[in-house]
């Protein structure tokens, strides 16, 4: 998938996404949630990178500080060229068009007071001098698209069911001709009879508008459904990142084993061979992550240099990146030690 | 909505009715006397003609209904006659009160028009404080302005209205001698002076009452906002690209507001009770001014008919309130 | 520079005015009063409330009234009827009023001796329910002998004969005003009821129930040069506190009614330096009744509390001084009213000439001695400070109204009785149960189910008669009267019944000043109540508001058509 000649649509380098703890009757700070902490990627054109992860572990906020739906704590964001990862929230307005995206909860990301029409057509009236006819034409246009009954256009949100809210979500997202649309958990709220439309949905559409999607979700059945590349997340950073059957046939981190492990398999006689590897423990607070790997608190192969050393992401072979002490030596024939020289050739989806 | 407006106002006779019933048992049978406040140099013989004389005579069932006639019935009679001046009242014969031995009804209509405009304004005002108020404080969270605000709406919510009230007229009236520190109800307004004469006599009580709502009800919208600031559909809204002036007027602030308005509208019937220690304390001749005397008094009718009154208000706008929010919120319908 | 001026205001009086820079009526412009409890209606027969009859008595007024000296004046009629003019007759049994020539109501129709024989009617009514019903007791008829005479005839010996027509209790009505207000039908003439035609120097263009009176020169009052006031705005409502700190710290009032306020309040307020102060003292009395009879719940209903039963241990006149010797009267007084009060041993306290000078003893609280007595009476000191008797404690229920200053007094008194070995529990009842009249209700202070209580009285007019006949044998409340009579502490002395005969038959002013006394003594020397404070009247008027005199015998506005402006 990841052949050089193309160059990346988003990129991502460092990203930081820390949410300060107040305490105290000055609300000073005291500490700070790590909720994303120094995570890379590319995703690159008509590509959908799948992102992976237990409750909690910064899928959601990676997407959301991505649009630049936060103000970032450090790091860099470029889509299609342009960095945004500094940009004010009014100069970000201009490149909003571009970039959208599709909410988890499809109740609560339309606004309840608010036609179908309304919603879908506010983008519109912000980003566009169109009249009400050609408003309307690119409102049942998309709503065409994602399969929605035009009568319906007059409607609240609350009318409509999970999926055809999901729609909605869609339609907005694509009202005006977005190149790159974060999917955040779209079909965590949803029916699993309905999840399959939806998904199908995105696929078809990724097809029809060439667009590129980066797909947060925790359902690894159906990030393996639709992703290319898939990353796995874990404590506000990325421990593994893969095309997705190398990912899913051999995983190659620990918690991604872990992970994987736990995903049913539709074949029977399969799934008694494969050996559930349960995690013990809980997930350390993001506000003060373990010393040295942030898993070696759960990890069933910890080594004591993982309790000192946070290990670095690496390429093990082509395309697959793992951040393991496991794979230090043993598999990086250039040798982990030299990060300075190493980190940005050591990105994933960039071949020299 | 319309024939559910309907089936709730049927549901409202007989609780309304029931209502009646209680207020009147329970201030009929508290104890107390209405002749117990004369001076002790009646003796208690004329007391009792006095007594009889009030009608206590009669058993309670007759009493509740003869004044359930009177207040139902006769009352709306006699108001009616009054507006329109048509003769329908046939002398049928009305609550009168025991102080006054008058009709209650002539006296709360004397009473309403300064509670509406002094409790009113009060409130009025205390809305178009909050809101502001409420809004901003939520959107800069923690900000100083909102912690200006929060202390200035605890001191407003928890300091009574007697102390802010006396406060007010030590140092606006003896002190400074700004205003009044009290309401002449004589006063009409005819021309440029007496209008300031006016404005100047209703601020110190309608800033107590504004004061004391604003902290009400900022608290409220601020909550409301915060709830709100913090839903999906306000990131979808930045995510759309909105100016933040529209993400928050628009979105936050409208879905906001359907709580607020409901919280509003049942303050409503609050402010046609009076705002019975800020009428005491600036001698505003309103309903709560009205009501507290009675009390003292055992001035029975009349505390039972605006109780009553206040009954039905609050039966009304609890429904008016319910409406609205089904106006206001397309997720609530009514069939 | 401002002396007293005449009663009646006659021109001569006038003469006495010379800082009145225009001496007419009128000249005086406009009075704010204000009454922070408001006035509820202009008909005093109807309400019987103190406000009611100050704001009719300057529109409604008597034959006679008293002046704050407490003796009598003419007011409406020529002059006062006495035995020596004829006007009252040997036998007692009637009086003979004559009215002023030419008083004309301020519709300008004349006043008659029909009005006077209707206001008679009109109180008596069975049905009407007049409050000064009492006035008119023991009253055979009156009769109209010609235009401008009345004659009362009295049932029995009346040898105080001042009670009808006389006073702001009994004023004169318009008969026909009010001939359509008999009996039951008395409330519904509300416009009568709210602006009656009266004599006096105002007249009611404006009144609004529990709230605001509009008062303008009578235009027909007898007296061409007065009011000096042209119109009064009398406001209602509030509270005693903003009634004084409009007259004396902002001056929006010129006159503010019954400032009960605490010692300090009032200290404070003067210092606003707008206004004075007005304290005259009257026949009001605070004092702590003791019950003669036995309040104990073990008694069956309709024996507790009455003559069948009594009280165990306040029978003895020994317990009873020893409770009076401990109370501190001064301090009291001090704390709970300042200059507004002064500490009393004497059941009746006014008129100063009918005030007994022998009781003022036990103003020196002497424990001591109260300690010798109780021990003396068999009741012995206990392990735990109270003391005993046949196993019994010294322990008594001590109950009031709830009210602010009785509070404070329940616990300084419970102090002074706890250090003689007195043991008090202490109760407070709402004031509109504690005086309500209602039979059924345990808690009036009629039915006195306690030990002690405390409560002020006082009496109308100048004379006492009425007020010491209350503590007659028999006259308490029990069961067979609905608990209604005066007697409160069921007190019984054959003696003090015989000296109150005598004073009943007797007209001599002076000897009748000594049976006063001498009953009055008797009384508070058997300790059958204990007296705390005399309650002063206190009022308060703006610097700039001349020529008020305080009348605690009358109306405090008797002589409004006196009060002018001092013009600075």
């Amino acid at each position: 998938m990841a052949d050089g000649a193309r160059e990346p649509l988003v990129q991502v380098r460092g990203l930081k996404m820390h949410f300060p703890i107040t305490s105290g009757l000055l609300r000073r700070q005291v500490g700070a949630v790590k909720a994303v902490d120094d995570v890379s990627f590319d995703i690159l054109p008509r590509e959908t990178l799948g992102m992976v992860g237990e409750s909690g572990c910064g899928k959601s906020t990676t997407g959301r500080a991505v649009l630049r739906l936060y103000d970032i704590t450090a790091g860099s964001i470029r889509i299609e060229g342009a960095e945004i990862g500094s940009l004010s929230q009014t100069a970000l307005r201009r490149l909003r068009p571009k970039m959208q995206m599709v909410f988890q909860d499809p109740q609560a990301s339309l606004n309840p007071r608010m036609t179908v029409a309304a919603i879908i057509g506010e983008p519109l009236d912000e980003h566009t001098r169109w009249g009400r006819r050609e408003r309307l034409d690119r409102i049942y246009e998309l709503m065409d698209a994602v399969g929605l009954n035009r009568n319906f256009a007059n409607r609240y949100p609350h009318e409509f069911s999970g999926g055809q809210r999901q729609r909605i979500g869609i339609a907005r997202a694509l009202a005006l001709n977005p190149a790159f649309i974060v999917c955040d958990e779209p079909i965590a709220a949803l029916d699993v009879s309905i999840q399959a439309q939806v998904v199908n949905l995105l696929e078809e559409l990724q097809e029809r508008f060439g667009l590129t999607y980066l797909f947060i979700s925790h359902d690894l059945s159906m990030v393996r459904h639709i992703a290319t590349r898939v990353a796995v997340m874990y404590l506000g950073k990325i421990v593994e990142l893969a095309p997705r059957e190398a990912l899913y046939a051999d995983p190659l981190h620990p918690y991604s084993q872990a992970l994987l492990s736990a995903v049913p398999d539709p074949d029977p006689s399969l799934a008694e061979k494969v050996e559930r590897i349960i995690l013990t423990g809980d997930v350390p607070s993001p506000s003060s992550p373990p010393q040295g790997c942030n898993f070696c608190t759960r990890c069933p192969q910890v080594m004591p240099v993982c309790r000192e050393i946070e290990p670095e992401t690496r390429e093990v072979s082509h395309g697959r990146f793992v951040a393991c002490h496991l794979h230090d030596a043993t598999h990086d024939p250039t040798g982990g030690r030299t990060p300075g020289t190493r980190q940005e050739p050591n990105q994933q989806g960039v071949t020299r | 909505m319309f024939t559910y407006t309907l089936r709730r106002l049927a549901f409202a006779v007989p609780t309304v009715l029931i209502i009646s019933l209680i207020v009147f048992l329970l201030l009929d049978l508290a104890p107390g006397d209405p002749t117990a406040d004369l001076p002790l140099t009646i003796p208690v013989e004329v007391r009792e003609q006095i007594r009889m004389a009030l009608g206590l005579g009669e058993p309670v069932h007759i009493r509740y209904l003869k004044w359930l006639e009177m207040m139902l019935v006769n009352e709306p009679l006699h108001a009616l006659a009054n507006m329109t001046g048509w003769d329908v009242t046939r002398d049928a014969p009305r609550i009168l009160s025991w102080q006054t031995r008058s009709p209650v009804g002539d006296i709360i209509a004397q009473r309403i028009p300064q509670t509406l405009w002094v409790v009113g304004l009060g409130y009025i005002f205390g809305v178009l404080i909050a809101l502001p108020i409420g809004i901003i404080s939520a959107y800069r969270q923690y900000s100083w302005f909102d912690q200006v605000g929060t202390f200035v709406s605890m001191v407003g919510f928890s300091v009574p209205t007697f102390f802010t009230g006396v406060v007010l007229i030590l140092v606006f009236s003896v002190w400074l001698g700004w205003f009044p520190s009290m309401y002449d109800t004589t006063l009409e307004v005819r021309d440029w002076d007496s209008f300031v004469r006016q404005v100047k006599q209703i601020i110190l009580p309608v800033s107590v009452l504004a004061l004391f709502n604003a902290s009400q009800i900022s608290r409220f919208m601020r909550a409301s906002m915060l709830d709100n600031l913090n839903q999906d559909y306000v990131r979808t809204a930045r995510a759309k690209g909105l100016k933040e002036q529209t993400v928050v007027l628009t979105h936050v602030l409208r879905n906001s507001m359907i709580p607020v308005v409901t919280v509003i509208a049942l303050g409503i019937p609050a402010v046609f009770s009076g705002a019975i220690i800020t009428e005491q304390i600036f001698r505003v001749n309103g309903l709560g001014h009205a009501l507290i005397g009675a009390i003292y008094a055992n001035d029975i009718p009349m505390v039972q008919t605006i109780t009553f009154i206040f009954a039905v208000l609050i039966v009304l706008f609890n429904l008016i309130a319910d409406v609205l929010y089904g106006l206001l919120d397309p997720r609530i319908r009514y069939d | 520079m401002i002396r007293k001026t005449s009663l009646m205001g006659t021109a001569a009086a006038l003469a006495l005015l010379p800082a009145m820079a225009m001496a007419e009526r009128g000249s005086s412009g406009h009075m704010n009063i204000i009454y922070w409890q408001a006035v509820s209606t202009m008909n005093p027969f109807l309400s019987g409330g103190t406000k009611e009859m100050n704001a009719a008595s300057i529109v409604l007024e008597p034959m006679a009234r008293y002046d704050e000296t407490g003796e009598l004046v003419a007011w409406l009629a020529e002059e006062i009827p006495t035995i020596d003019n004829g006007g009252v007759s040997e036998d007692l049994l009637s009086i003979t009023w004559t009215l002023r020539e030419g008083l004309v109501w301020s519709d300008g129709t004349p006043v008659t001796s029909a009005d006077a024989v209707f206001t008679y009617e009109y109180c008596t009514h069975p049905e009407g329910g007049c409050s000064y019903r009492d006035r008119f007791a023991n009253i055979d008829s009156v009769e109209a002998l010609d235009e401008r005479t009345v004659k009362v005839n009295f049932s029995d010996i009346t040898p105080f004969p001042y009670l009808p027509f006389v006073g702001a209790g009994s004023p004169m009505i318009q008969q026909a005003q009010f001939a359509d207000c008999l009996g039951a039908r008395a409330p519904e003439c509300t416009d009568a009821n709210f602006a009656p035609i009266g004599t006096g120097p105002y007249r009611v263009v404006d009144f609004r129930p529990n709230d605001v009176i509009q008062f303008e020169a009578n235009p027909n009052y007898r007296d061409p040069d007065r009011p000096f006031f042209q119109t009064i705005t009398w406001a209602g409502g509030g509270d005693a506190t903003g009634a004084a700190r409009a007259v004396f710290q902002t001056g929006e009032m010129d006159y503010a009614w019954n400032l009960q306020l605490a010692p300090e309040v009032i200290e404070q307020m003067e210092a606003g330096g707008m206004g004075e102060l007005l304290v005259d003292f009257g026949p009001l009395m605070e004092r702590i009744e003791i019950n003669f009879t036995d309040p104990s719940p073990d008694l069956p209903e309709g024996e507790r509390s009455t003559r069948m039963h009594p009280h165990p241990i306040l029978s003895d006149i020994r317990v009873r001084e020893a409770l009076s010797l401990a109370i501190d009267r001064e301090l009291l007084t001090e704390i709970g009213y300042g200059p507004t009060g002064k500490p009393t041993c004497n059941f009746i306290v006014a008129p100063p000439a009918m005030a007994s000078p022998n009781n003022d003893a036990c103003l020196t609280p002497d424990k001591d001695r109260a300690n010798a007595l109780l021990d003396e009476a068999g009741w012995e000191m206990g392990p735990d400070g109270i003391r005993v008797k046949d196993g019994q404690r010294l322990e008594l229920l001590f109950q009031t109204s709830t009210n602010a200053v009785r509070q404070d007094f329940q616990a300084l008194v419970q102090q002074d009785w706890r250090e003689i070995g007195v043991d008090t529990r202490l109760r407070n009842i709402n004031a509109g149960v504690f005086f309500g009249s209602d039979p059924g209700s345990p808690d009036t202070y009629l039915k006195f189910y306690a030990d002690v209580q405390m409560y002020a009285s006082l009496f109308e007019g100048t004379d006492p008669t009425a007020h010491l006949e209350q503590r007659r044998c028999g006259r308490e409340p029990k069961p067979d009267t609905q608990w209604q009579g005066q007697n409160i502490n069921r007190y019984c002395n054959e003696e003090y019944d015989a000296l109150w005969l005598e004073l009943s038959r007797e007209a001599d002013p002076d000897r009748r000043q000594e049976l006063v006394i001498a009953l009055n003594d008797m009384f508070v020397q058997d300790y059958a109540h204990l007296p705390l404070v005399a309650r002063g009247r206190v009022s308060a008027k703006a610097n700039s508001l001349g020529g008020v005199i305080l009348n605690v015998w009358d109306s405090e506005h008797w002589q409004i058509h006196d009060w002018y402006r001092i013009e600075n």
